[in-house]
């Protein structure tokens, strides 16, 4: 099958990437003059940010396409990409919280950016809580395409939190025009392995999915 | 019927049901001071620091007593799916929302009024009441964004097995812009607090247009059968 192999290649590729990823990040990226080593959580950080982004992105047009066409298929693309979207976001809100104990001296402050991404983690834990209370498919499919396109109004509010309000969360676009040449090298880098690795996660749940759904198929065909 | 018209005889419909007896206005009333007893003595507030905790504990009590009354709405719709006879009636199902969400709009004023009042008198706090002109728009817009997500998400949660329970935890996230506009706002005009009060009030009304035009545009996959 066609998924197959390109899941297959993927696979291979992040077995380059990812190690490369971490050597590049631990061994050839400069280390921060201020920060020091802590400042090196940064490239994984903004990669899973991305990563998150890409994901909650899928859920948020594939529950607009799925209310269009109606076809389930749509909604086992948006909940797999909700599935990935959450635990990136979780991985986003663990690695700010290691980077800022040393940096800030607390795990967590109330900041602008660090609120709207721990929202934007609620709504779509709400989006699972909402699915696992419905038993029909089609209803599961609609309502919580329903959650899948409301809940995505967060996520121009987290991308602009930091303009609004008044943030200490760093920015990278600002940041981007002082980077060390090589460190803006590593990021890009970081950030390429880990939007291969959110296709690759999306594609190989996504067959999973498939097989459950053909098991499933199977078993009611055998009680019959 | 016209548009506004079906959305009108829904919120009709609301009105003589809770007149004749269906009480989750009461309950929604009698939550409210409930609440406002326990902030009373879990915060302790005198008269040095209660009016820069008034918009906080307010904002608090409207989000969960809102809860509680919209959650009892969709019940009471979902109950025999008793709103099915309204989608084989020409209601649209944008009426039929407009006219849930004006009900519970009405239900959510007459509730802040009334803690607003007896927050006056239990926290010794008159100055909220003569304010109250200038708190007006933030807390209609806060209550329109409230009522607006409240009537969608409560159609939400009743389809699933967990009822209304699960409200909270749907509703919550979505509409922490507007409690965040409402409190911020509330409390610079309460306090005397420099910044821009009528900036929170534009940024409530950016949200309401958007929910209200997100709601609009996918309630009717909601009850849809």
């Amino acid at each position: 099958m066609k998924t197959d192999r390109t899941i297959t290649i993927l696979f291979f590729l992040l077995l380059i990437m990812m190690p490369l990823d971490f050597f590049l990040i631990f061994r050839v990226a400069p280390t921060e003059k201020v920060m020091g080593d802590v400042q090196r959580i940064f490239y994984l950080h903004v990669s899973l940010a991305l990563g998150a982004f890409l994901a909650l992105t899928g859920v948020f047009v594939s529950s607009i396409i799925f209310l269009w066409k109606k076809k389930i298929v749509w909604d086992s693309i948006a909940s797999t990409c909700a599935g990935i979207g959450v635990l990136f976001s979780t991985l986003v809100l663990i690695t700010g919280s290691m980077w800022a104990r040393p940096i800030w001296n607390v795990w967590w402050t109330w900041d602008p950016r660090l609120l709207t991404v721990l929202i934007l983690w609620f709504i779509y834990i709400g989006y699972f809580l909402l699915r696992s209370g419905i038993a029909d498919k089609f209803k599961k499919a609609q309502y919580s395409a329903v959650i899948g396109i409301i809940g995505y109004v967060d996520i121009p509010i987290v991308r602009y939190a930091t303009k609004w309000w008044n943030s200490i969360h760093p920015l990278l676009s600002q940041e981007g025009g002082g980077l060390d040449p090589m460190m803006k090298k590593v990021m890009l880098f970081s950030m390429a392995t880990f939007a291969v690795l959110t296709i690759f996660l999306f594609l190989f749940r996504f067959r999973l999915a498939g097989i459950e759904e053909r098991l499933e198929i199977l078993k009611k065909k055998m009680e019959d | 019927m016209s548009f506004i018209g079906n959305a009108m005889a829904i919120l009709r419909k609301d009105l003589l049901l809770e007149l004749r007896g269906r009480e989750s206005l009461s309950l929604m009333l009698f939550l409210s001071l409930l609440l406002l007893v326990i902030f009373n003595f879990a915060l302790n507030p005198d008269k040095d620091n209660v009016s820069s905790m008034a918009s906080g504990i307010l904002w608090v009590i409207f989000a969960f007593s809102g809860i509680l009354g919209m959650g009892r709405m969709s019940v009471a719709e979902r109950d025999e799916d008793a709103y099915l006879s309204v989608i084989f009636s020409p209601v649209s199902a944008e009426s039929f929302y407009l006219g849930k969400a004006l009900g519970n709009l009405l239900f959510l004023m007459i509730m802040e009024c009334f803690t607003l009042f007896f927050f006056a008198i239990l926290f010794d706090f008159e100055k909220i009441i003569g304010l109250l002109p200038q708190l007006l728009p933030a807390l209609f817009l806060g209550t329109l964004g409230f009522s607006l997500v409240g009537t969608l998400f409560s159609f939400l949660s009743t389809a699933s097995r967990y009822g209304e329970i699960l409200l909270p935890f749907l509703y919550l996230p979505v509409v922490v812009p507007v409690i965040l506009g409402g409190v911020t706002s509330m409390d610079m005009i309460l306090n005397e607090k420099s910044g821009d009060a009528g900036k929170w009030i534009q940024l409530l009304a950016v949200f309401d247009m958007l929910y209200l035009a997100i709601s609009l545009l996918v309630f009717r996959y909601l009850i849809e059968e």
